[in-house]
């Protein structure tokens, strides 16, 4: 394949204080393809997709979004200088975010929150950015809701709306940190539903789950993650049906009803 | 009905002086307009020094909040009338001297700064991270998250106590008198010199800050209220 790959992982270290959470985990993600990261509480994935857009400072190694470093760039000299926060803030823009807390800003309504940094970050005018949030809220089913302020919707309709809002920067990449964990089982279907649907039109993904039927069913590849280092990796069918590693295979037998 | 009860409720001496006293008020208005901003302002820079990364700048912030919440504004007032030019003027090589309107502004302004500050760190720190990452996720800068994310829910949050403070600062507009700044006691007191009869115009002064500080923060409470609590499920 010739064309850079939309995330380049490469030899990612971070340790808090002495813990060290991540151990030089290396990893591509193309464009359209659907990421899944499963694991134990603790074994680095949410750590590792929080790296990815710099909300945690990797210790060592790099992320490259479309071939361009996020963490440093080059000078005339040639030398590598750390890239100052306020690009950092600039380049993030390409990757989109869902919380596992949704994190909807909760003095805005559901459409202020969607064009906020639209108009804010890229600089689209009201009418357009309405327009386009309109769109977004629509993609999640919650055109409806647009005027709700976030107090007034369940906690699966306002995972939408972070969605929409995440929708609405255009990403090159979404990225999402356990997006049902604090929801009810309906409720995570509501929002699986949605997702499901943003993978098959093409949109490139990468997911922390505890969710092993969307795992399996939704992403093109898997990621086991033990101890901060990528255990085992796949297609879906091979880490589900003959994992090689013995801890994945415990893992995983823990899910299966 | 006792003497002294019947003539504190008869405030014809009080209407008689209405115009000179309402001058007074409009004064005091004046006074807490300028010292609202400035504790506002100074209170809000000292917060964000207070909860800055470098140490350096949150032993300032503390310094500020720690000086101006334990001086009692009555001494500011006095002080930095008198005492401040004192030791400004060495400093700056020529003689340095306040308007009293200017003294009370800086005093009254800096004490409430440090009133402020704490209950603008406080609003700042209830912000859950997680409203801070989403704003940066999407490539907001720092600035911009405070002013559209943080500051929007600061104000509503810190409403109720905010006000309350913007009630005292008002009440404690009346001690400008001392420095004789025309606010309404001094007028009153300089009436009181020429008539003789205090009563009904303290009595009058009390109910017309009683009416007026009742009837505004009353006001803004209901018309923030259901804006203030839209945030809240």
């Amino acid at each position: 394949m010739t064309e850079a790959p939309c995330i380049r992982v490469s030899e990612l270290y971070k340790r808090f204080d002495m813990l060290e959470v991540l151990k030089g985990v290396s990893f591509d993600v193309h464009r359209g393809s659907v990421v899944s990261m499963i694991g134990a509480s603790g074994s680095g994935k949410s750590t590792l997709l929080r790296c990815i857009n710099h909300l945690e400072t990797p210790s060592a190694g790099e992320v490259y979004i479309d071939g361009v470093p996020l963490g440093f760039q080059v000078d005339a000299a040639g030398r590598r200088r750390p890239r100052p926060r306020a690009e950092i803030n600039l380049l993030r823009r390409d990757l989109g975010m869902v919380f596992q807390q949704f994190n909807l800003w909760p003095h805005m309504t559901a459409l202020g929150n969607v064009i906020e940094a639209p108009i804010r970050v890229r600089g689209m005018s009201r009418k357009e950015a309405t327009a386009l949030g309109a769109a977004c809220l629509a993609q999640v089913h919650l055109e409806d809701k647009a005027n709700e302020y976030p107090a007034r919707l369940s906690g699966g309709q306002q995972q939408r709306v972070a969605i929409a809002r995440a929708l609405a920067m255009q990403p090159k990449v979404l990225l999402f940190d356990e997006p049902t964990s604090s929801l009810d089982p309906e409720l995570t279907d509501e929002v699986l539903t949605v997702m499901r649907e943003l993978a098959d039109t093409g949109s490139t993904m990468i997911v922390v789950t505890h969710e092993m039927r969307f795992a399996r069913e939704v992403s093109d590849r898997v990621m086991f993650l033990h101890n901060g280092t990528i255990e085992e990796q796949g297609p879906p069918e091979q880490v589900f049906g003959a994992p090689v590693s013995e801890r994945c295979r415990q893992f995983l037998s823990k899910f299966i009803a | 009905m006792s003497e002294s009860l019947r003539q504190s409720l008869d405030l014809s001496l009080f209407w008689e002086y209405r115009t000179v006293l309402l001058r007074g008020l409009v004064f005091n208005l004046y006074v807490f307009l300028c010292a609202a901003s400035v504790a506002i302002t100074i209170g809000l820079g000292a917060a964000l020094l207070r909860i800055n990364r470098a140490w350096p700048f949150r032993v300032l912030g503390t310094l500020h909040v720690e000086i101006f919440r334990n001086a009692p504004d009555y001494i500011m007032v006095v002080w930095v009338h008198f005492v401040l030019p004192l030791l400004l003027s060495p400093i700056l090589g020529w003689r340095v001297e306040f308007h009293p309107f200017v003294s009370a502004v800086i005093a009254l302004g800096f004490v409430y700064s440090g009133y402020y500050a704490e209950t603008f760190r406080a609003g700042i720190q209830s912000i859950p991270r997680g409203h801070l990452e989403a704003g940066r996720a999407c490539g907001m800068s720092e600035r911009l998250i405070l002013w559209r994310i943080v500051m929007p829910q600061v104000v509503r949050k810190m409403l109720p106590e905010g006000l309350n403070q913007l009630v005292s600062l008002f009440k404690a507009t009346t001690i400008v008198s001392l420095i004789a700044v025309p606010d309404m006691m001094y007028q009153v007191s300089m009436v009181t010199a020429q008539e003789m009869r205090p009563i009904p115009l303290y009595t009058g002064a009390a109910l017309v800050y009683f009416a007026v500080v009742f009837a505004v923060a009353q006001a803004v409470r209901l018309a923030s209220e259901r804006w203030r609590q839209s945030i809240y499920a």
